[in-house]
């Protein structure tokens, strides 16, 4: 079972992953605010994979997974975004992420998106 | 609200949650701006960034229309982050951003109530769009340079190609296989133009050299549908074989259909390409375009906002579970009392039990604290929301006001804070209309010409006081009465009337000494609502006012409903809880003490001071009581500034008792708050002081 720390600033969107991803086999351990939170997490509990949502406060998405890259460059960091961040994204694919998920998305969506990593 | 809250769905609660406090902190933020006359960086990022989450969430849910008012908004503010300097329009800048947050919150209200968000943004999003454009333009004659951020490109002739470095020199090496594939997503994967980068991405590393269709698909959003009607073409040579291709290939996420072909020559579109146009190496500086990760650095101390760790630690939960805890605690607190209070142990020496006893009574208090904390929330959500009808008001009214905010970090039980918020726009919205005077009227008597309101929110022992201020014309003691003694409510010889009495009638209902009605507060309907609004969560109003200086309006409400401080007495068989906060003292006397005037009215001298005498069962109609002064205790209670003397036949004990309403088929009785369950099994009546001394005294 794959570990995934789920890193987004509303409760909303951590609990809509969340419960997409239980229902398909993947562990959630571990949840994270903004971005300086996630980097302190992933240190912590090593996921396997992290969903990194981009427009958050304090340290952005973007600025996390660089960060996160840093500290172990094999990172698996899909990030998750709405409509209209094709340059962030596009940076963020640069600096590494693996895939990209843009909201509103749907279960089978995210799923796609996990699993072949 | 809450009691249904447990069957929605815990999406659907999350979202409503989550969105009502981004809405509510937006406003706030707003209000500020407004007030500050200027946005801040960190205030246009915070802006943006709601936006943009309320967009989202609304999205998911398949509130659209919510999500594309969210969406306008946030675009308009991506311009103003982008465009930092620009003149703005901050009147019609904040009526319009107050107007969506109006909508979205009727929305959710609605999404709320469980019907269908229906309303349509259209008109809204017209105006936010019409605002933007209008801004665009302005920025464009000032600087005499397209827009940053558009989504068409002007200067789309100088298109940039992406295509990889060469990693050798393209001669004509054998093992250098060209291959032609055309790539196809997902339906619904969105954003294929970034797909098709991560596709290019990919190969980077196995291709000597790389050309694709569209080639500008970062820049060109359309690409996006492009690559959605047409496939990704990509064409590359390779050293590496065919089936690691395929697998590089196949790391792409959201594939839908692949087609690889070895070719000899690639297809004339990609030659014709390759030689007219100019390439451009991908290290292109994009920095421009997206100047917001800088800015996000440097606004950071401006704004305290940005920086609120709340999110961290703190979960919520329903509030129908918690007032499931609480009514748990409730019965627990009652078995505690019926476990170690049992008649069946009188007489036992039962150390280990009695120190047990003691434990779990300490337990069964923290457990209580805790409870009753978690339910407390500040009263600062609440005060907040008067800053926009400060704003609102001042604006239709012509009227400068300044609204003052004191402890706002003051906490009520949850239960009470929901009944606050109508009774406190309330007051709020009659102190300024009617409470305030305008401008010329304030100037002409020397006050400052901006008016002041404070709403100020304090502890005073078990009760939490919420005051509302105002520095206005103050209340007509002789107009009040006169109105007073038209409707026929004035029962006392007038010159006995204090200030706080003739006050207290523009309480009642259908009383208002204002002849003509506003927008705002309307003919006195509202006064007698507010009172027994108050009066519903057990609180209480009095009001002090000056004549010509100003209104202070006084809300006495408890900090929770559900448990009390109780002191146990009989009265024959019967059993009263006083609850402590109302007694004074407690003491016997004589026969001798008892002094009667001619009506049969008992009074007591303490301390030179007079005082009735009640007895409680006279009052209640209680047979086989004491009746001999001597035999009995006075009890000293006091509320609202009077005070009495209840006479019961003994004080049984001190107690927390848990308040349960009297049963729906019994009548309400004037003296009686509630009932509650004893250690013993049996049934104690609650006393409302406030009830009796009204009830006797009057």
């Amino acid at each position: 079972m794959k570990s995934v720390l789920i890193v987004d600033d509303t409760m909303f969107m951590r609990l809509s992953l969340k419960t997409m991803l239980e229902k398909n086999s993947f562990q959630v351990i571990g949840e994270a605010g903004n971005g300086a939170e996630a980097v302190e997490k992933y240190k912590e509990l090593k996921p396997d994979i992290v969903t990194m949502d981009i427009t958050m406060p304090e340290v952005d998405g973007v600025t996390a997974l660089k960060q996160i890259r840093e500290i172990d460059g094999k990172a698996k960091v899909v990030m998750v975004s709405a409509m209209g961040q094709e340059v962030m994204i596009r940076d963020a694919v640069m600096a590494g992420a693996k895939n990209f998920i843009v909201k509103p998305f749907t279960e089978d969506i995210v799923i796609k998106a996990l699993s072949k990593l | 609200m809450s009691e249904d809250g447990i069957s929605k769905e815990p999406m659907l609660e999350m979202y409503l949650f989550e969105g009502n406090q981004l809405v509510e902190q937006l406003e706030d933020i707003i209000i500020k701006c407004e007030k500050d006359k200027r946005f801040e960086m960190g205030a246009i990022n915070e802006i943006f960034r709601i936006m943009h989450t309320v967009k989202g969430s609304s999205a998911m849910m398949m509130f659209n229309h919510i999500g594309s008012v969210a969406h306008s908004m946030e675009d308009l503010f991506f311009f103003i982050r982008a465009n930092q300097n620009i003149q703005l329009n901050f009147a019609r800048l904040s009526d319009l951003v107050l107007s969506g947050i109006d909508f979205i919150k009727a929305e959710m209200h609605k999404i709320e109530q469980g019907h269908a968000a229906d309303g349509l943004g259209d008109d809204l999003i017209d105006e936010i769009k019409t605002l933007l454009t209008q801004m665009k333009k302005s920025y464009e004659d000032q600087h005499a340079t397209p827009a940053v951020v558009s989504n068409s490109s002007p200067d789309g002739t100088k298109t940039k190609y992406y295509i990889s470095s060469y990693k050798t020199p393209p001669e004509e090496n054998a093992a250098n296989i060209k291959y032609c594939v055309r790539v196809f997503f997902d339906e619904d994967c969105q954003m294929e133009n970034i797909r098709a980068y991560m596709v290019v991405n990919n190969l980077q590393d196995i291709v000597n050299e790389l050309y694709h269709i569209p080639a500008d698909m970062i820049d060109n959003e359309q690409s996006a549908d492009i690559i959605r009607d047409n496939g990704f073409l990509i064409c590359f040579s390779t050293a590496v074989s065919y089936a690691e291709v395929e697998s590089a290939l196949n790391q792409t996420a959201f594939l839908r259909k692949m087609d690889i072909n070895q070719v000899d020559h690639y297809p004339a579109e990609i030659t014709a390409l390759h030689r007219k146009r100019e390439i451009v190496l991908e290290d292109t500086p994009e920095a421009d375009r997206y100047p917001q990760s800088e800015n996000l650095e440097t606004s950071k101390e401006g704004d305290p906002r940005t920086s609120n760790n709340r999110q961290q630690n703190i979960i919520s939960v329903s509030v129908a579970k918690l007032d499931m805890l609480m009514d748990i605690v409730g019965e627990i607190v009652i078995s505690e009392a019926m476990v170690t209070k049992n008649p069946d142990l009188a007489g036992l020496q039962l150390e280990g039990f009695s120190k047990a006893a003691r434990q779990l009574r300490k337990l069964t208090d923290e457990l209580q604290d805790i409870v009753m904390s978690i339910r407390m929330v500040p009263v600062s959500m609440v005060f907040h929301k008067m800053n926009r009808i400060v704003r609102d008001m001042s604006k239709r009214l012509a009227k400068e006001v300044d609204l003052e905010i004191i402890g706002e970090t003051t906490e009520v039980d949850k239960n009470i804070i929901d009944h606050l918020s109508d009774p406190l726009m309330h007051l709020i919205r009659n102190a300024m209309d009617h409470g305030l005077e305008c401008k010329e009227e304030r100037m002409g008597t020397g006050k400052p010409s901006i008016g002041k309101i404070t709403l100020e929110a304090k502890n005073a022992g078990g009760d939490v006081v919420i005051i509302v201020r105002d520095d206005g014309k103050g209340l007509n003691r002789d107009k009040i009465l006169n109105k007073a003694r038209q409707r026929g409510l004035v029962h006392k010889p007038e010159h006995e009337l204090t200030d706080k009495e003739v006050f207290s009638y523009i309480l009642l209902a259908g009383f208002s000494t204002n002849e003509e009605v506003t927008e705002f507060s309307g003919r006195g309907v509202g006064m007698d609502v507010v009172t027994k609004n108050i009066e519903k969560i057990g609180g209480s109003i009095a009001i002090e006012s000056a004549f010509g200086k100003g209104t202070e309006i006084f809300v006495k409400i408890p900090l929770t409903l559900a448990i009390i401080d109780g002191i146990e007495v009989s009265v024959g068989k019967s059993r009263y809880t006083i609850p402590t906060i109302s007694i004074r003292e407690s003491f016997r006397i004589d026969e001798k003490d008892v002094i009667s005037d001619g009506d049969g009215n008992e009074l007591i001298m303490i301390r030179g001071q007079c005082y009735p005498v009640l007895r409680i069962h006279r009052i209640f109609n209680i047979k086989n009581a004491v009746t001999t002064i001597s035999d009995g205790i006075m009890v000293m209670i006091e509320s609202d500034s009077k005070t009495a003397c209840l006479f019961v036949d003994k004080l049984v004990g001190e107690q927390q008792v848990v308040v349960k309403a009297l049963p729906r088929y019994l009548k309400k009785v004037q003296g009686i708050a509630g009932c509650t369950i004893l250690g013993d099994g049996g049934i104690s009546l609650i006393l409302d002081i406030n009830g009796i001394l009204e009830r006797q005294l009057s």
